[in-house]
């Protein structure tokens, strides 16, 4: 774990968030764009990952904690995502969210 | 004694039971007549004693400085002189009224509604007499007007009835809240300067342990204390039709007749004397005050019975009889005889209760209320033409009626009391014209209903005297109204009409009063003599059309305009001020209002432009603000920390 330094894993997480925004702000099928949001995700647990193991217990553990917790909240994110393509699916017979602009009425 | 309090205070529970009809109510009146009774004859055993029954049922405790007795919310019941000779008003004439009310109501609907107002009256009138404090006594008040407002609307599918229960309440409630004031005035006096040796401290009790809380007698005016007599004049004003607030009275006639004999005649009506006669014991008077109630009754006397004169509406005449006959007893509470007042009260309510009993019972048998109409009863109804004559006999003041003692020891009091303070000089001169006018109204009624050959109006039905629930109260109230004037003569009976000191009942009689009752007998009987010149055997008088006396017919007729004036400050002030205040509300709140809609209205639909609905877009302006927060916290945040020198 020594061999890689702090500013080379941030550097990761970086570009990691970086795909995840250019997915965010480019994509219009609904299925990528979760995929996206979940790249963009995983760089703030992997940071919370990184400085866990810098840290050592006992903060460690709670970093480690932390990174779990946020993986079971992405899943849960996916999960009502995946629902409200099934829905949009549903009533328009298209998952571009480019077509999905009626809230703005 | 204690154990008749816990059933007289109990009695409103017999509400719960009143689906069953109206024997149950006469049963429980005659119950409270029994209790009534005997408190009376307790109280005639042992004169001049005070039972006071009460729990504290909020206490407020005071702070130092401005407020520092206290205050206590005290729920009680006294038995004292006054409150058991009213009681015994209360209770009797409740009983014969509920039970001339079988005969006289049983082909209405909505019996269940009529017996359950009437025993809830006689509960609050009860409650009323038996207050010991004057929170309670308010409460009290309030309640009978209420049961007042529902008994006239009691043909509530009639606007006249339904327009008449709504006056009455709205012309009471003037007086109402007038009295409200009145008390917070009181209570500001006794309350925060610790005078009154603390009485509103001690909840407004009328008694502390035994003894009556009197007021001090007032030698000078005091300000404050004069408005709030005033006040309590207001509230007696509402609430016994006095002028100007006696309007309410004769439309109330919109109600059964039993429960104007009740209510409009021998009770309600009269609370406002009572109150009076409560007010200068407890609450003392200023002499201001007390010209002022003089004036007020003095001049309703006068006013009320000229109205009597010449209406054409048996159940009117007695109303306008009613205002004119409390203008006695106010005058006479006014001019410092309290007794007297209620003397006349005690045999008002039996003689007065009689008149409307019979006109009742006329009603009952022609249906109409017009005595134009009638005619020629005398032979069909003899029981009913006795009874209207013996209370218009005693209301006229012919000796030995029962009206005779008490109207004469008015006149001989307020006499009294003139010579020592020369005010009181016109309303006295009014009192005595009265006199003549009362024999006068009273016995043209008799005539137009009674004598003559046969109704006017060939259309009437044939007349016949009611049942016997109808005949028996009849006979009943003539007998008190012939001997009630003679109970103060009593020395127990008396007693009842002691508290405090000298009460001038029953009358005694000097040379100079002696004198004085020729002259008001002699008045009255020249009144009947005119009424039975005028109309006697079925004559009509009809005034020739271009008689001088036509205008002022036509005044009184309308009432001299009160009512008129009442629909012009209502339509003109009242309504004109709210269309004001409408278009205020209209145009300038609601336009304020409106104009901040709009600019809302306006900037969303402009900000909207902006909204593309698109997912991305949305997610663009976060990260694009998430960037320009960055760049504000790292390069922006440290220059102007630096420029204002945090380090």
């Amino acid at each position: 774990m020594t061999d890689l330094s702090v500013a080379s894993l941030l550097f990761l997480s970086a570009t990691l968030l970086a795909v995840g925004l250019f997915g965010i702000l480019t994509r219009r099928n609904f299925i990528l764009l979760l995929i996206a949001v979940e790249i963009a995700m995983n760089a703030a647990i992997l940071n919370f990952v990184y400085f866990a193991a810098f840290t050592g217990t006992p903060g460690g553990l709670s970093g480690q904690a932390i990174a779990v917790v946020l993986v079971g909240l992405a899943a849960t994110e996916v999960a009502v995502g995946l629902a409200i393509v099934l829905a949009l699916n549903r009533t328009r017979g298209s998952i571009n969210v480019a077509e999905a602009t009626s809230l703005k009425n | 004694m204690a154990v008749s309090f816990v059933i007289v205070g109990l009695l409103g529970t017999r509400l719960k039971r009143l689906e069953y009809g109206g024997w149950v109510a006469v049963g429980f009146a005659g119950a409270s007549m029994v209790v009534g009774v005997l408190v009376a004859a307790a109280e005639m055993l042992h004169p001049g004693h005070y039972s006071d029954a009460n729990f504290t049922w909020l206490h407020l405790p005071g702070s130092p400085g401005t407020f520092p007795n206290g205050f206590s919310l005290v729920i009680g019941v006294l038995v004292d002189p006054i409150s058991a000779l009213m009681l015994l008003v209360v209770t009797v004439v409740g009983f014969l009224v509920m039970l001339y009310s079988i005969g006289y109501m049983h082909a209405d609907r909505g019996l269940p509604r009529y017996y359950a107002e009437l025993s809830l009256f006689l509960t609050a009138m009860t409650g009323l007499v038996l207050a010991d404090n004057l929170l309670e006594f308010f409460l009290f008040w309030e309640l009978v007007g209420v049961c007042s407002y529902f008994l006239i609307g009691f043909y509530y599918e009639k606007p006249s009835a339904a327009s008449a229960a709504k006056e009455a309440f709205l012309v009471t409630r003037i007086g109402d809240v007038l009295f409200l004031l009145g008390i917070f005035i009181y209570f500001s006096v006794y309350a925060t300067s610790g005078g009154g040796a603390g009485w509103a401290a001690s909840g407004f009790l009328f008694v502390q342990g035994s003894t009556p809380f009197l007021a001090a007698t007032m030698g000078a005016n005091t300000p404050l204390l004069t408005v709030a007599g005033l006040m309590m004049l207001a509230g007696a004003a509402g609430k016994s039709a006095q002028f100007p607030l006696h309007a309410w009275l004769p439309d109330a006639m919109e109600g059964p007749t039993t429960v104007s004999a009740l209510i409009h005649a021998a009770t309600m009506v009269a609370a406002g004397v009572y109150l009076l006669a409560v007010a200068s014991l407890f609450l003392g008077f200023t002499p201001d005050d007390r010209l002022a109630i003089v004036a007020v009754g003095g001049f309703t006397t006068f006013f009320a019975a000229t109205m009597a004169v010449v209406h054409p509406d048996i159940k009117r005449v007695i109303a306008y009889s009613t205002i004119s006959q409390l203008g006695y007893m106010v005058l006479a509470v006014g001019a410092g005889f309290a007794m007297v007042g209620l003397y006349h009260l005690f045999t008002h309510a039996f003689f007065k209760a009689l008149l409307f009993l019979a006109a009742g019972s006329v009603i009952h048998a022609v249906g109409t209320q017009d005595l134009f109409k009638m005619g020629g009863l005398r032979k069909s109804m003899r029981l009913t033409s006795i009874a209207f004559a013996v209370g218009a006999l005693s209301l006229s003041g012919i000796p030995p009626f029962a009206g005779f003692w008490s109207k004469d020891d008015i006149l001989a009091s307020v006499y009294a009391a003139a010579r020592s303070n020369p005010a009181y000089w016109p309303f006295l001169i009014l009192a005595y014209a009265t006199v003549f006018l009362t024999a006068y109204y009273i016995f043209r009624a008799w005539y137009l209903a009674f004598s003559g050959e046969h109704a006017r109006d060939a259309t009437l039905p044939h007349a016949h005297e009611g049942p016997w629930t109808m005949r028996v109260p009849l006979l009943a109230l003539s007998a008190l109204a012939v001997v009630a004037g003679l109970f103060a003569f009593a020395p127990s009976f008396a007693s009842l009409f002691s508290i405090g000191g000298g009460s001038g009942v029953p009358p005694t009689y000097s040379a100079t009063e002696l004198v004085l009752s020729a002259v008001s007998v002699g008045l009255g009987a020249g009144g009947i003599l005119l009424a039975t010149a005028l109309w006697g055997n079925g004559r009509v008088y009809v005034l020739a059309p271009d008689s001088t006396l036509q205008p002022l017919r036509t005044i009184l007729l309308q009432r001299y305009y009160v009512k008129a004036f009442y629909d012009w400050v209502g339509l003109t002030l009242v309504y004109g001020g709210s269309r004001i205040a409408d278009w205020f509300e209209r145009y300038v709140i609601d336009g304020t209002i409106h104009g901040f809609e709009r600019l809302g209205t306006a900037s969303s639909n402009a900000l909207r432009r902006g909204q593309s609905g698109l997912v991305s877009d949305y997610a663009s302006y976060v990260v694009l603000g998430v960037i320009g927060l960055l760049l504000l916290l790292l390069f922006v945040a440290p220059i102007v920390l630096a420029t204002v020198g945090v380090p």
